[in-house]
């Protein structure tokens, strides 16, 4: 008998006449190439289930491991250790939250260095790809391999972008023992779940400053990746191992034209969406968008709150606040966030401040952030791309304009400010306006800095 | 690939409908197209905002964000600067931060180091962007009936990525669908002749046994521009939509845009032989993808048949083995002596170390080095007995 790994699935060929397979993990009769097959992330309990059942047979082909003597030590703040202690006790498998610049990336390494198994990182982004490619070659001296940004080296430790993965999963899927996701709360969704499935990868170690709250995603990522082991909030670490934090909300007013023009939209949008709650009480946001579009009173509401939502992006109260703000942190290392790319540019116009979208190249980005460390470009902005991940050591001061995507982003975006120096006192500052949807938006978001959860194991 | 508010199709019973876009359209989007070619030189952030409002004529909605979603894909654009952009951001940005003024006062000091107005410089700093860049003119000339066309082709695939499950009946280009189809890592099973078509094929993932992906799913909506080139064909896809289950539905004739022709030979060696073969024999037709031959539960398409023009009993089937890998080889060889063919000529690189016992029985051998002995293939046709 013979197990071989087929495309992001394990296929068993030539079992013995008399081995009920009907048993057997993961395991479904396949009638288009008359074998038996498993997804590949079925691959272990299958093994074991062979194993226990007395079974001989071909194994997949092991995957090369790195080099024992090719790494450093790699050090550990008492709660890196702590959360790589529960990640252990849960089998290797299990995702860990920490707040952002808590040193989630060096827990990875160290997890690498302790089990010795050659490793896949995922991570969301380019800009990660390299970061994620520079700290490994900190503490690993041998080959290290990248897919992603144009590369496709594969070695023992490699670092993939879940785009790559997506698209090469089923090719690559064998050859690691360690898998480990960053902002693991990517997946859980079901898009690019597929991913994770299609790779034998026993080790599991899913890293996110923000792990899901919704009970169907967080039950899909237990399942690909492991339950959450270990947990802390940004509160628990600030002031000590983070930077200590100041959170200042400035509550500003529309002007009288951009009030009428609100409270017009805020109208067409109330009469539609009262009437959809009155009638489905327990109905989602996504029940509601989909509904609406059914009708053309639904898609006007839907227009007007798109609408609603733009005006407060950028509002005159908010374009003088932020001019003083800067003039008051001239000195200082700011990062502004913005809700969309247009506003990100708006600002930049305004006030020669250097974006940080999607838009930039890698090659400008880098050098950006070079300057940005060196301290000849002090400010920022950003809609997204400053959200997740990117080390940006010495940043002390955000001013968050606007935020489209709640208590993640807002957790991430402080994030940003978190990572401690010698008496470093960092501040974030909200523009709320008075009396719109932002105000119920911020206080929600807000949320995300101080819950949460013990550790499960 | 297009999200799901864009995928203009209606459920019927157990039937995804894709709406496709016929000549009721093309009045908008002859529309379209001309508001399209009104902001040619302009930023494409104008654009996008003319495109937010209605069309003055009237269209529906989801197709009209179709079609611009489409049109945005064939849409170049370029750029064109004072100074380049990077450059202005570096310098600009740099001197807002080394000391306090004015932005005006910044660009123009800048503006005046590099030789440009302020209003150039200015202009510059995100000329690079793709919202700054300018709308180009499309690369050929786009026709109203060519965008509803390829908006049903985006459309289509679109629908099959959420597919599972692909089964067609095709009748010519067969094995140019079977090639793309291996290529993308699908499965084809279920192969067989059938009725008047050439083959039924049935193409999944290796994963379509527990779950649709949406990995194969890509590879599965790829197949179409290929299929669009069979003269007749009829596709049965199983989709899911939102956790149901639904069969997709095409078939010859249906408004996709074709892709471009398929080649006609799989390489220069194949092609070679035929136009010497012809050259030499103008007795003989050299027909390109004869009639598959099943083996082995599957479908092998050889490379050419062999036609006597005057004598149709004269039929050889030609099979070139050239630059393929050992395992393609064995595996190649073993479905050609199972179909037991007795008027099989195959022509062996002689590079690929075949042992005759590999071989079919009865199978005519020719082999080469380089490039296939056309003079002798034909001296063996002609020579030889042709099993009727």
């Amino acid at each position: 008998m013979k197990l071989r790994f087929d495309r992001g699935t394990i296929l068993l060929t030539d079992p013995p006449q008399d081995l009920n397979l009907t048993e057997a993990p993961g395991l479904l009769w396949d009638p288009r190439v008359h074998a038996h097959r498993a997804p590949a992330s079925r691959y272990t309990a299958l093994k074991r289930w062979l194993l226990e059942g007395g079974v001989r047979f071909q194994d997949v082909t092991p995957p090369l491991r790195p080099i024992a003597e090719a790494w450093s030590d790699v050090d550990l703040r008492p709660y890196q250790e702590a959360a790589l202690s529960a990640w252990e006790l849960g089998h290797h498998r299990g995702v860990i939250a920490l707040p952002t610049g808590s040193g989630k990336t060096r827990l990875a390494l160290a997890a690498m260095h302790r089990t010795q198994l050659s490793a896949l990182c995922l991570v969301p982004t380019r800009v990660l790809l390299d970061q994620w490619l520079r700290e490994i070659r900190v503490v690993y001296g041998g080959a290290v391999g990248c897919y992603g940004d144009g590369m496709r080296q594969l070695a023992p430790l490699t670092v993939a972008t879940f785009e790559s993965a997506y698209r090469h999963m089923d090719q690559f899927g064998d050859r690691f023992g360690l898998l480990i996701v960053d902002e693991v709360h990517h997946f859980g969704g079901g898009l690019r779940d597929e991913a994770l499935e299609m790779t034998v990868a026993d080790a599991r170690l899913g890293l996110t400053a923000t792990p899901p709250r919704d009970a169907g995603a967080a039950a899909c990522l237990a399942e690909l990746v492991g339950p959450t082991v270990f947990e802390l909030a940004v509160a628990d670490l600030a002031g000590g191992f983070l930077a200590s934090l100041d959170a200042i909300t400035l509550y500003l007013d529309l002007t009288p034209e951009e009030r009428s023009a609100y409270t017009s939209l805020a109208a067409v949008f109330n009469g539609v969406y009262t009437d959809f709650c009155r009638m489905a009480p327990e109905a989602s946001w996504a029940d509601f968008t989909r509904h609406s579009t059914r009708t053309a009173e639904g898609r006007r509401a839907l227009s007007a709150w798109r609408q609603m939502r733009r005006l407060l992006f950028f509002t005159h109260a908010k374009r003088r606040a932020l001019e003083s703000l800067l003039g008051r942190h001239r000195n200082s290392r700011v990062l502004i966030f913005t809700a969309d790319n247009e506003t990100a540019y708006a600002i930049a116009r305004e006030h020669l401040v250097m974006p940080l979208t999607c838009d930039i190249g890698r090659q400008e980005r880098d050098d950006v952030l070079e300057r940005f460390r060196r301290g000849d470009i002090r400010t920022l902005v950003s809609a997204r791309v400053l959200n997740e991940g990117l080390d940006v050591p010495d940043a002390d001061v955000a001013v968050i304009v606007g935020g489209a995507l709640g208590e993640r982003e807002h957790v991430q975006r402080v994030g940003r400010l978190l990572r401690p120096s010698e008496g470093k006192r960092a501040v974030v500052y909200e523009l709320v306006t008075r009396n719109t949807i932002e105000v119920g938006q911020a206080r929600r978001r807000r949320q995300g800095l101080v819950t949460r959860r013990s550790a499960q194991l | 690939m297009l999200p799901d508010d864009l995928l203009s199709c209606s459920v019927a019973g157990a039937l995804v409908v894709p709406h496709f876009l016929g000549e009721h359209d093309h009045p908008w989007l002859r529309a379209l197209l001309e508001e399209h070619e009104r902001f040619i030189g302009r930023p494409q952030r104008e654009l996008e905002a003319r495109l937010r409002e209605p069309l003055p004529c009237e269209s529906p909605p989801k197709k009209l964000r179709l079609a611009i979603q489409v049109l945005g894909r064939l849409r170049p654009s370029h750029r064109k600067t004072a100074v380049p952009p990077r450059r202005a951001r570096a310098l600009v940005f740099g001197e807002a931060a080394r000391w306090p003024a004015l932005p005006q006062t910044i660009l123009s000091v800048v503006a005046a180091s590099l030789g440009v107005t302020p209003e150039d410089l200015r202009d510059s700093l995100f000329g690079d962007l793709p919202s700054e860049r300018l709308v180009g003119a499309p690369l050929q000339p786009l026709s109203a009936v060519e965008l509803a066309l390829r908006c049903n082709l985006a459309l289509v695939q679109a629908l099959l990525f959420r597919a599972t499950i692909v089964r067609i009946e095709v009748e010519g280009n067969t094995r140019a669908l079977v090639r793309q189809a291996k290529w993308r890592g699908l499965i084809c099973s279920g192969i067989e002749r059938s009725g008047t078509a050439d083959a039924t094929l049935e193409l999944s993932g290796p994963f379509a046994l527990f779950r649709n992906t949406r990995l194969y799913g890509r590879a599965l909506g790829e197949l179409v521009p290929p299929l669009t080139w069979c003269p007749r064909f009829r596709l049965r896809a199983e989709c899911v939509f939102h956790g149901r289950r639904l069969t997709l539905q095409l078939r010859t004739g249906d408004p996709i845009f074709p892709a471009s022709a398929p080649r006609r030979y799989d390489s220069h060696l194949e092609e070679r032989f035929a136009r010497e073969f012809r050259r030499l024999a103008p007795a003989w037709d050299v027909l390109l993808e004869p009639e598959p031959i099943t083996a082995g539960g599957t479908l092998i398409f050889p490379d050419f048949a062999l036609q006597h023009r005057s004598d149709l009993g004269r039929r050889w089937l030609l099979e070139i083995v050239g630059f393929w890998t050992p395992d393609y080889v064995a595996r190649k060889l073993a479905l050609y002596r199972s179909a037991r063919l007795s008027n099989l000529i195959l022509c062996i690189d002689e590079g690929r170390n075949c042992a005759e016992a590999d071989l079919p029985a009865g199978a005519l051998v020719v082999r080469f080095r380089r490039r296939v002995d056309a003079a002798g293939v034909l001296r063996m046709v002609e020579t030889t007995h042709c099993p009727r």
